[in-house]
């Protein structure tokens, strides 16, 4: 698969004219679904989608198509599209692809090699188990509204008229359940989920146990009145702050002045002591890959450091116009879109204490295990931060009463300023990317209740 | 985009080994986009997508695959594939295929492919030209110009046959303001089911002078209180929170896996009598409008709550023969490669009788939402928040300084009950609706409307 994907690669970039620059990006994938309700297979799917992206850039003008049709006449079309775009673009003279590659470069654990020996009933007859197991975990859960197992296999090529080209394969797994809760009047939802390189990775037990504790946890939930004290972000809600501070940490949001960041490289914009890594191989992590989606070589970023913010993330494009070397931070969404920069995985640095120790440092707070509304809530423009939460209140280190209906709020770069402690229970989180969420203490923020 | 003989010999295929309908879905899109940011044309792209999804529904079981090639062999594969764990014995062969009578047609007057790539250019330029001249504390303007045509068809082995033709076009504005330290953001995005004639009626440096206006405002902003107050909505944007409050807890695979606040309560009162809501996907040339739905059913339009009382819910085929009713029309997917689930179209609360100007009058101290970035549903228990991204102080009955970083927070059902006025001011509000992983493009529409008391998070405790 991954020869014919790179030979096609090859076939377009051959298809450039004297002083241009085309890059050719392929995908192909094979995808499988399986969604069980009610103890009941409910929905199959299966598919083998693939296509081409293709940059053409002349005289600093960049232009952008795509194509799911691959044949001779197809490509002459595709890289003429692409053409036709980028006498529509201003010229810029930034404007460029890589021209020191990774393609060479491959990582190893990026396939669970047992995967390929998994049936399709053995997915189902997993998904059918998680369903099970979640319904069984507590008996207030009394619906499980879907539980899920999906994987795909996937292969990227890449072709440059700069000379790069290499190609990967990896292989992805995920399950899903989703618990609805009654207690009396109340009913709580409880989403868990877990992801590896294939479905010997997963762990339906932990799923289904987790799931039915965030959805019981919370049961008969109500408002606390509002007050200013600590917040501790769980992994997840942990992860989805870093999701959102992940858009303004790029050169190119920095650079157009669409960031909180925007203005602040080398100065201080997080508690002493803080340190937030991008690290493009972290092992086991979805975001993982052995060069980035225009070709250049993935690594380890040092974001903030101490408390200061020592990098941006950069693609080429970006980097250029910074006059620094891309960070191998560029992003596709599949084949249909241009790349740009984004974090690969994102994760606070640990400060050295375990999940228990950093909720008995916390006093009296608000442990948040949901926002909602964070889309429309935080702002990495401007940095706003205002989102509904579920959570729980702990006093003296333990959990106790549940609390909804309540927001929190406080300026983003204030949340940076008011970390005390990241704890060492990370794991990854695909939230429109990869992000590693660990137990944070946030030392105050604004809750609004009644 | 596929001759009858084939798609009888592909539906025929997928109910070899039993099945109560199998389903072809067959699409050909081309799209184009041009962003333009910090003055320059930066990403232009375009590109061309055709596929086939097949699925056989069986019971309570449904499969699905797809494929990117339209070739007979290649689609007879992907019907093989998409009866996977059926065993049964082959069903009774498609029925004929008759053309169903399709919902108003939503046709481009003026063809996005006959208009020259420097036009769409030039309204780029003009956009950002107006933001920057709004004022000179605006940095940093983001404008673009999407259109997409899309031609499909559906074909069933119940016989249903359907094609539609969709062009739709957007064109959006978001202007970065900055004074002292504070940033703020201001967004337009209107858009339509039709052509580029989008422009002609809502020309781009008008809104850009909008979104630059927005953000101009806002930099004046003092942070929002927290706590229980009457707000009143603005027309059009408000509308969010019908469609987030209301439209989901009423998609009926929520409804039929219970897994929705308002499952089994049909003819329960929720609010007053002014209170009348549709979904509608015969709106002309709206944006969330179609003239048939992604599974071969006409578009309609489904009251879901009649002065006041719970009456019906949106559905596609799976959900509606589980309910044992017809479906709604409202079985939309994102494109071939994506499972048709129950999605809103154009949902509406009907205008009521109210002064949206004495509406604002009655508040001694309350919130006025301009705008809204976006909310967030969580259909089983109702419960929702809303960020606003425009907002007003109102005290003594006049709004008074702008407020920031608030947002409404909230139960569906509740809302409902706390609606104390609803204006005649009637006004649609374009988005894109996330649900399942798929996008839709979809239509919100609503008048002024007062919200007796609700909480209000703000960052002054």
């Amino acid at each position: 698969m991954s020869d014919d994907l790179l030979a096609t690669a090859r076939s377009i970039i051959e298809r450039a004219r004297p002083r241009e620059e085309v890059e050719a990006f392929l995908l192909h994938q094979r995808e499988f679904s399986v969604k069980t309700f009610a103890g009941e297979i409910d929905s199959l799917s299966s598919a083998e989608p693939r296509g081409a992206g293709v940059r053409v850039i002349t005289e600093g003008r960049v232009g952008f198509a795509y194509s799911t049709q691959l044949g001779d006449a197809d490509l002459d079309a595709l890289v003429e599209l692409a053409r036709a775009n980028a006498s529509s673009a201003t010229a810029d003279e930034a404007v460029a692809l890589p021209t020191e590659g990774g393609g060479s470069e491959q990582l190893d654990e990026l396939i669970d090699p047992a995967q390929e020996q998994v049936t399709p009933d053995d997915k189902a007859t997993f998904a059918l188990k998680l369903e099970r197991l979640t319904r069984e975990a507590d008996p207030r859960v009394r619906n499980v509204e879907e539980a899920v197992y999906s994987d795909s296999d996937s292969t990227i090529a890449i072709a440059s008229s700069n000379g790069i080209e290499g190609s990967y394969r990896r292989t992805d797994a995920w399950c899903y359940s989703i618990a609805i809760a009654t207690e009396g009047d109340d009913t709580e939802v409880g989403f868990e989920f877990d992801l590896a390189r294939g479905m010997a990775g997963l762990s339906a037990p932990d799923v289904a146990r987790k799931g039915a504790e965030r959805a019981c946890r919370v049961l008969g939930a109500s408002k606390i009145a509002s007050a200013r004290m600590p917040i501790v972000f769980d992994p997840y809600t942990a992860a989805q702050f870093l999701g959102v501070l992940g858009h303004a940490l790029t050169g190119e949001s920095v650079q157009k002045g669409r960031s909180l960041f925007a203005g602040k490289l080398d100065g201080s914009v997080a508690a002493a002591g803080l340190s937030l890594v991008d690290d493009g191989r972290a092992r086991g992590a979805p975001g993982a890959s052995p060069w980035d989606a225009e070709g250049v070589a993935t690594r380890r970023t040092q974001v903030i450091s101490d408390g200061v913010l020592t990098s941006l993330l950069y693609d080429t494009i970006s980097a250029r116009r910074d006059g620094r070397q891309s960070t191998g931070s560029a992003t596709r969404a599949g084949f249909k879109s241009a790349p740009g920069p984004a974090p690969s995985n994102l994760a606070f640095e640990p400060t050295g204490r375990s999940r228990d120790e950093v909720i008995a440092q916390a006093g009296r707070a608000l442990l948040v295990q949901d926002f909602h509304g964070v889309h429309s809530g935080a702002n990495p423009v401007s940095g706003d931060f205002s989102v509904g939460v579920t959570g729980t209140l702990i006093e003296d280190g333990t959990a106790g009463a549940p609390v909804k209906e309540v927001t929190i709020a406080l300026p983003m770069l204030e949340i940076l300023g008011n970390i005390e402690a990241v704890a060492d229970d990370r794991r990854w989180l695909p939230f429109g990317g990869s992000f590693g969420g660990a137990t944070t203490l946030v030392s105050e923020m604004t809750v609004g209740g009644a | 985009m596929l001759d009858r003989d084939t798609i009888g010999k592909v539906l025929a295929e997928a109910l070899r080994k039993g099945g109560d309908l199998a389903e072809i879905y067959v699409e050909d899109r081309s799209s184009s986009a041009y962003r333009l940011e910090d003055g320059r044309v930066e990403d232009v792209a375009a590109g061309r997508d055709r596929g086939a999804g097949i699925r056989v529904i069986s019971g309570d079981r449904a499969s699905f695959a797809y494929t990117n090639l339209l070739e007979e062999a290649a689609l007879l594969r992907a019907a093989e594939a998409a009866r996977a764990g059926l065993e049964g014995a082959s069903a009774p062969p498609p029925a004929d295929l008759t053309e169903v009578e399709a919902g108003p047609r939503h046709p481009a007057k003026v063809d996005p492919t006959s208009v020259p790539a420097a036009d769409k250019v030039a309204g780029l330029q003009a956009a950002d030209e107006a933001a920057r001249s709004a004022g000179a504390e605006v940095r940093q303007v983001i404008a673009g110009y999407a259109d997409v045509r899309q031609r499909l068809l559906v074909a069933r082995s119940d016989g249903a046959f359907a094609e539609d033709d969709r062009t739709r076009v957007r064109f959006s504005v978001q202007v970065v303001a900055a004074r002292n330290g504070t940033i703020t953001t201001g967004f337009e995005a209107p858009g339509h089911s039709g052509g580029y004639e989008l422009l002609e009626a809502r020309p781009p440096a008008e809104i850009a002078a909008r979104a630059a206006e927005k953000a101009l405002r806002m930099l004046d902003a003092k942070p929002s209180p927290a706590g229980e107050f009457p707000v009143v909505l603005a027309p059009g944007t408000g509308g969010v929170l019908i469609h987030e409050a209301c439209g989901h807890g009423l998609e009926a695979d929520t409804l039929v896996k219970d897994a929705s606040v308002y499952a089994g309560r049909k003819g329960e009162r929720f609010g007053g009598e002014t209170i009348t809501i549709v979904d509608d996907g015969t709106v002309p040339s709206s944006w969330g409008s179609f003239s048939v739905d992604d599974e071969g059913t006409p578009a309609q339009e489904t009251v879901l709550f009649e002065n006041g009382v719970l009456v019906g819910h949106m559905s596609d085929l799976r959900s509606a023969r589980k309910i044992g009713d017809a479906p709604t029309g409202n079985g939309r997917r994102q494109s071939y490669a994506h499972v048709p689930a129950v999605r809103m179209s154009n949902t509406n609360l009907l205008p009521g009788p109210d002064d949206p100007n004495e509406m604002i009058r009655s508040v001694k101290r309350g919130v006025y939402a301009s705008q809204f970035a976006g909310g967030e549903v969580n259909p089983a228990t109702g419960n929702f928040v809303f960020g606003m991204s425009e907002a007003y102080m109102i005290e003594d009955g006049e709004i008074t300084y702008p407020i920031r970083g608030a947002n409404l927070i909230g139960n569906g059902p509740k809302m409902l009950g706390v609606i104390d006025a609803i204006g005649h001011d009637f006004m649609f509000w374009e988005g894109v609706c996330g649900k399942d992983g798929q996008h839709a493009p979809v239509t919100t529409g609503m008048a002024t409307v007062l919200l007796g008391t609700i909480t209000v998070g703000g960052t002054e405790a």
